[in-house]
């Protein structure tokens, strides 16, 4: 299979499982929208305002980890109720080809709450070329990394079952316990060394950066997207070398 | 050039009890061109072995060839080469069945306008044009099956695996997969086809194979293996027979109603004549596969049994 033709299977899966299925049931749209923006309420209210920065960076970085958790369920499902995992096996269709097209159309479905998140950090002007760079480029990150260790953990689950019991694991891992809706100093210092094993911490750093509620050293930057980027590589690498395509 | 070629195939689940192989030095040669039968209990072997042959599984020994190339070390031109209706398997339910026809074309690299014109072929070839806008939610699970098969159809495959395809269909729609079948038969394709259904693999295959505990029991045409069971005659009778006279002939069990013997031919006619001169109901032919595959299945049975007493 061309590379053109790997892309087109990339652009399917995208249509396939993000826009028909959106098209079908708009309120899958609200799903992803709902608790970042609950948690988003709460902290506005509850600081009048003055955390409001916090609840956006970490409003924006759950939306991107939703999409691994959502990806980790729909291929678990696809895997073991449709077998449409095995239609795909058996096909040109390349794992990171289904990898990508996937993580993509979960994408789809986080639009409307990122649009959300997007136009609070403009409104409240955080908007600067740097700091949209630093954004995006974060949360790409985030993105890629949710959705690599979504889409390795759902070739081991064995029912669909599993994902719901790992999900508010995963989350808790990667977004309640990392200073994701808050800033770090905000640990007492063991937590803070935990915390510094979580890649989100590094995720959240940039981001509340880019929306001005810390103003990070250069030196503390360039670290945050080394282990950042770190953290995705390795994951991705971890899937190449584990990820069950082929049942072994 | 063969479809498959698979030399000395075992495979061993990591949780089945020691001694259990899902294959067990498993060699099998599918020509190409043609529909080739895989037959056997559940639990014999076949899902497993299409499994390996569709790149899905591993083996744990032996080697598997596709269309010449190995399946372990050449697996991206093996893939490019075929498409599966795995066992159980269902359509995305959110689609409409034009979609997910159509989309499983452009996955696999289809151009656009070669997948419309190809859906709608195969639309048609199923009795699906009808159920085209409909969502693949509201369908019954026959239907849901016929699109599976109509996905796969569809494809440009040469070799395509079939497992249970026509499994809760009715016969009409059975009889429509078979065509589609064998219309793929005449664009050279190559099917494997697993199922329970005997009388579909007698009528569908050009060669059978039937596989027991992840042996190869018996394989060849239809008619091979009509030639290698006990007894190649099949003769029912009703009334005026004992159990016991008729085991002088052959093989004979009480069925409901009547009796059931397999015989040899020159048996079988003289069983035949004997019933009609006493004015008994009477029927006689050579056996069907059902008949081989007792026959085969339960005599393998039957020995474990007496192992199993004798140890």
């Amino acid at each position: 299979m061309s590379l053109r033709q790997q892309f087109q299977a990339i652009g399917t899966l995208v249509q396939l499982n993000g826009l028909i299925p959106i098209r079908a049931q708009p309120l899958y749209l609200l799903n992803l929208l709902a608790s970042p923006l609950s948690f988003l309420f709460f902290i506005g209210i509850a600081s009048g305002g003055r955390l409001l920065g916090y609840g956006v960076a970490g409003g924006m970085i759950l939306t991107m980890l939703s999409v691994g958790t959502g990806l980790q369920s729909d291929l678990t499902h696809y895997r073991h109720d449709l077998k449409f995992q095995d239609v795909i096996v058996s096909s040109p269709v390349t794992a990171p080809a289904y990898l990508v097209g996937m993580a993509l159309s979960e994408f789809v479905y986080s639009l409307p709450g990122m649009a959300v998140f997007l136009g609070i950090w403009a409104y409240e002007g955080w908007w600067s070329w740097t700091n949209a760079i630093v954004l995006v480029g974060a949360l790409v990150l985030v993105w890629a990394f949710a959705s690599t260790l979504g889409f390795t953990l759902a070739t081991y689950f064995e029912d669909v079952r599993e994902t719901f019991m790992f999900s508010p694991l995963i989350s808790l891992g990667l977004s309640v316990l990392p200073p994701v809706y808050y800033p770090i100093s905000s640990l007492p210092g063991w937590a803070q060394k935990i915390a510094l094993f979580s890649p989100t911490t590094y995720a959240a750093q940039l981001v509340q950066g880019a929306s001005g509620q810390v103003a990070p050293s250069f030196a503390g930057a360039v670290v945050d997207w080394v282990v950042l980027g770190g953290f995705t590589l390795a994951l991705l690498l971890l899937a190449t070398a584990k990820a069950r395509w082929r049942e072994p | 050039m063969d479809a498959i070629r698979a030399a000395r195939l075992t495979r061993v689940y990591p949780q089945a009890p020691p001694g259990v192989r899902a294959l067990d030095d498993l060699s099998l040669t599918v020509p190409s061109g043609r529909v080739f039968g895989l037959i056997g209990r559940n639990g014999a072997g076949k899902t497993t072995f299409i499994r390996i042959a569709a790149t899905q599984l591993e083996p744990t020994a032996g080697q598997i060839e596709i269309l010449g190339h190995d399946v372990m070390t050449q697996t991206d031109q093996v893939r490019a080469r075929i498409a599966c209706v795995p066992q159980e398997s269902r359509p995305l339910y959110f689609l409409t069945v034009e979609e997910a026809i159509r989309l499983n074309l452009g996955l696999r690299g289809m151009s656009r306008q070669i997948a419309r014109s190809r859906t709608q072929e195969v639309l048609g070839e199923l009795s699906l044009t009808e159920l085209a806008t409909r969502s693949i939610s509201r369908l019954s699970g026959g239907q849901r099956r016929r699109v599976m098969v109509a996905m796969v159809l569809a494809t440009e495959a040469e070799l395509i695996f079939l497992d249970e395809p026509t499994t809760g269909l009715d016969p009409i729609a059975r009889r429509e997969v078979w065509g589609a079948i064998r219309r793929a038969t005449r664009e050279g394709r190559t099917t494997l086809l697993t199922t329970h259904y005997l009388d579909e693999a007698e009528t569908l295959s050009s060669r059978l194979a039937l596989i027991e505990r992840g042996r190869l029991v018996l394989e060849g045409t239809p008619q091979d293996l009509r030639g290698r069971v006990r007894s190649p005659y099949r003769v029912t009778v009703e009334g005026s027979f004992s159990l016991e006279e008729l085991r002088s002939f052959g093989t004979a069990r009480a069925i409901e109603p009547g009796f059931l013997v397999f015989a040899s031919e020159a048996n079988a006619r003289a069983l035949a004549q004997e019933a009609l001169r006493r004015g008994a109901r009477v029927a006689f032919g050579p056996v069907d596969l059902e008949d081989i595959f007792l026959e085969v299945v339960g005599r393998r049975i039957e020995d474990d049994r007496e192992e199993a007493v004798a140890a």
